[in-house]
């Protein structure tokens, strides 16, 4: 039995106003709603059925408002806020130490590249230099954070596809890199161990061996992952050529990360404007040309193997830096040690007006982007001088990533539809803030 | 590239600061001068579009411990615990759209314009639609009025809430907390 | 042993023949046999003790501690020992919500809805420090507490909480209500 080529529908309504350039699939005039003309909707059978913010598929709170002739989706377009936290607005009123424990609550799954980025606007600001150590160590928990992301994504879509025994699969490693965060932070997730400028604590023993363990069994979990999806002839029919996302029209709807790499743009910003000490790493970036459902598996799932790669090496720098400093010696800005506390008077002095009062970031704004595990997640701070931000807004990959949602929902079954919009990985945290 | 800043539409200033280039436009030209950035300077995509609200800035100084890597600077007041105050910006609204060049050396930079309560801005939906959800973000958190925006409705909260909560006369709301102050 | 067997309600073919000796089964067994080797019990006992072991929940996860929920799914804090790992995507078919995760104002409706939708008896679970209290937002838009929309049996505190904590405090419904306690829609209702 063959796979069946990519299933050809005819548009049956023209296309209403101008299309961004020519060629465009994005819909128009208002490019996240796939709309049903008025002329058509009230004489054909058009259903309009809601995805509402509670349903089985485990992206959280999306509603998705869908017009459907029999199967086909021809009208689409996402409701959401269901999840809006204010973010932005409360970290407004909290001093920058305190804020650290909010942006990983922000994207929920990929935690660490949320407080990476946040981290990072700060000390851009500050122009605070970060020992060695921090760096590599904050590289190497990015890098198993994006692991662990991408066990979750593939963890849900493919049990919303049907391929159930996947989701235990995918979480008995997870539970293995939720260990190292427990052994390393004392939390399985939000373990807010990134601080400005630096780590808050040491590396503790025994964490070296325990993550080469890790390192050394992934890629085998990741054969045996390959071994039940990739020759499924079911899983293969349920993703090629669904959800397709041309080039263009993924960098025209700002999209990032996987989702662009599957679409066959070659761009990865640790590669191209690398942050923490990527340029010291080799690694691989995956492009897939095709931009569907089954690409963006792929991209996700090489991602997993070249995270692994660069957390080897990490690990090999890092078990040479034993006993160097984890966070930056400008007490103005970090904690000083707490055997300090008891013999020094000028270290108690900074501690309490760190602790209270808060240390003052110069004025300036600045924005931050690092390639977390849905794409180009990034910080906009602007500071006024003060121990709390001015501004602090989250670029949010989720949130660009749903807007594509109508675009590579055409020509869609319903069925599809839920491959796409798992295969987008859209986290509700991240979109709602 | 053969163009620069200082030809696009409306272009009001350029500024370096932490490594990152900032252009002001003027408000009324910033569609053009967007159009411009993509088509002449190659700037395919538009990463993020902030607005920030800077009603009170520079109300009561700021003092104290400045945290800065050199340390205490003669030459900086603010690392001295003087009394400083951040300099006045144009209007009460800055709307900065972040773009990204595709090219080998990640190009980035900031466009920024400025407008008061009410003012409305043009909207670059028509440039990159991925700016569709970013202005409404901002019209639903911040009150701009994005003019030609096909569908400007509010996003993240409900669409019959009253106010802008993300402006700096809306209250931070919830519960009072006792013995604790604002925080 | 016909006198026992009537102190509990039981009426045996005895009272209508009292001349009847033991039968095949009673001589096999030992008269004191038959007593440990039954199960007596009330039918509200036994209906609970089957309640408890397949209370199915809603999937109702909202954000970071819906992810600390499927981990209870997950093979090694696994909940199917319990019965539980049915999670009913239908409100009608759960009985059990787990309010995993923070309300939002504009989330706070379908909440209602969904624990409108449940049928009786129901139980919730607020998850977290946000659904417990609002947890580190105390803002304009989150819900300090969703026992203000919704009766709540078990708060299980932490940020997120981490799964055995999650199966503690199902546990502990699960005892409640085995000793009888009924469900907290039946001794409370909201907070205000």
């Amino acid at each position: 039995m063959t796979i069946s080529p990519e299933r050809p529908r005819a548009r049956r309504w023209p296309i209403v106003g101008e299309p961004v350039y020519e060629g465009s699939r994005i819909p128009h005039p208002i490019p996240t709603v796939l709309a049903v003309p008025d002329d058509v909707s009230d004489s054909e059978d058009i259903f309009r059925i809601n995805f509402g913010p509670n349903h089985p598929s485990t992206h959280g709170v999306l509603r998705l408002i869908v017009d459907l002739d029999g199967e086909e989706v021809v009208g689409l377009s996402a409701v959401i806020g269901y999840l809006h936290t204010g973010f932005e607005k409360t970290m407004e009123t909290k001093t920058y130490w305190k804020c650290v424990t909010y942006p990983e609550r922000i994207d929920y799954v990929a935690y660490q590249a949320n407080e990476l980025v946040f981290v990072l606007a700060v000390e851009k600001l500050l122009a605070l230099e970060v020992p060695e150590k921090a760096t590599w160590m904050r590289m190497l928990l990015c890098e198993l954070n994006r692991i662990h992301s991408h066990l979750v994504y593939l963890g849900t879509s493919a049990l919303e596809l049907g391929a159930i025994s996947m989701f235990w699969y995918c979480f008995r490693e997870r539970e293995q890199i939720l260990d190292l965060f427990e052994l390393v932070a004392g939390q399985r997730m939000h373990t807010r161990y990134f601080q400005v400028g630096g780590l808050a604590e040491d590396i503790p023993e025994g964490f070296y061996p325990e993550c080469r363990k890790f390192v050394e069994w992934m890629p085998q979990a990741l054969d045996d992952y390959l071994a039940i999806l990739d020759r499924n002839q079911i899983w293969l029919e349920r993703t090629k050529g669904v959800g397709l996302l041309s080039a263009r029209d993924a960098i025209a709807l700002g999209q990032t990360g996987p989702n662009l790499r599957a679409s066959g743009v070659d761009w990865d910003l640790r590669r191209e404007q690398p942050y923490l000490a990527y340029e010291q790493v080799d690694f691989r970036v995956p492009v897939y040309p095709d931009g569907d459902v089954y690409a963006r598996y792929r991209v996700r799932m090489d991602e997993m193997a070249e995270s692994t790669r660069i957390a080897r090496q990490c690990l090999d720098r890092l078990e040479r830096m034993e006993g160097r400093p984890w966070i930056a010696d400008d007490r103005k800005v970090v904690l000083p040690p707490r055997e300090e506390l008891h013999t020094s008077m000028e270290s108690l002095i900074h501690h309490f007006k760190i602790v209270t009062e808060g240390f003052r970031v110069p004025e300036g704004e600045v924005y931050v982007a690092v390639e977390s595990p849905r794409g180009e997640s990034g910080c906009y701070l602007v500071s006024d001088g003060g121990p709390k931000p001015w501004r602090v807004h989250f670029r949010a990959p989720s949130f660009v990533a749903l807007e594509a949602t109508p675009t590579c929902a055409q020509n869609c079954l319903v069925a599809d539809l839920i491959a796409v919009v798992g295969s987008l990985d859209a986290v509700m945290g991240d979109t709602d803030r | 590239m053969s163009a620069s800043w200082e030809d696009a539409p409306g272009f009001v200033s350029i500024r370096e600061a932490h490594g990152e280039t900032t252009v002001t436009i003027e408000t009324e030209r910033i569609r053009d001068a967007c159009l411009f950035a993509r088509d002449e300077l190659g700037f395919e995509m538009c990463v993020d579009l902030v607005a920030t609200d800077y009603l009170g800035w520079g109300a009561q100084g700021v003092s104290g411990y400045i945290g800065t890597a050199g340390g205490r600077d003669l030459h900086s007041p603010m690392t001295q615990g003087l009394q400083t105050l951040p300099e006045a910006k144009p209007k009460r609204f800055s709307i900065s759209y972040h773009l990204l060049a595709l090219r080998q050396e990640a190009l980035r930079v900031r466009l920024q314009c400025w407008a008061d309560d009410g003012e409305p801005v043009p909207s670059v939906v028509s440039v990159w639609p991925t700016c569709d959800w970013h202005e409404r973000e901002q019209y639903d958190l911040m009150g701009i009025a994005f003019e030609g925006h096909p569908n400007l409705s509010r996003i993240l909260l409900e669409d019959d809430w009253a106010g802008h909560p993300l402006r700096k006369d809306y209250p931070i709301g919830g519960e009072p907390v006792r013995f604790s102050d604002a925080e | 042993m016909a006198a026992r067997l009537r102190d509990y309600g039981l009426q045996s073919e005895r009272l209508l023949w009292p001349t009847k000796g033991p039968s095949r089964f009673e001589e096999e067994m030992g008269v004191d046999e038959l007593e440990r080797a039954l199960g007596l019990t009330t039918l509200e006992k036994a209906v609970r003790w089957a309640q408890t072991k397949s209370m199915w929940p809603d999937t109702f996860g909202l954000a970071c501690c819906a992810i600390e929920m499927m981990s209870i799914v997950s093979a090694r804090y696994d909940i199917a020992r319990f019965g539980m790992e049915a999670f009913r995507s239908s409100p009608r078919q759960a009985d059990l919500l787990i309010v995993s995760g923070r309300v939002a104002h504009k989330m706070a409706a379908p909440l209602r809805q969904i624990y409108d939708q449940m049928v009786e008896p129901k139980w919730v679970i607020a998850m977290g420090a946000c659904a417990s209290s609002g947890g580190m937002f105390n803002n304009y838009t989150i819900l300090q507490g969703v026992d203000r929309i919704v009766p709540v049996d078990i708060y299980v505190p932490f940020c997120p909480p981490r799964p055995e904590a999650l199966m503690e405090g199902i546990l502990r419904i699960h005892e409640a209500h085995l000793a009888g306690i009924p469900p907290a829609y039946e001794r409370r209702s909201v907070a205000t």
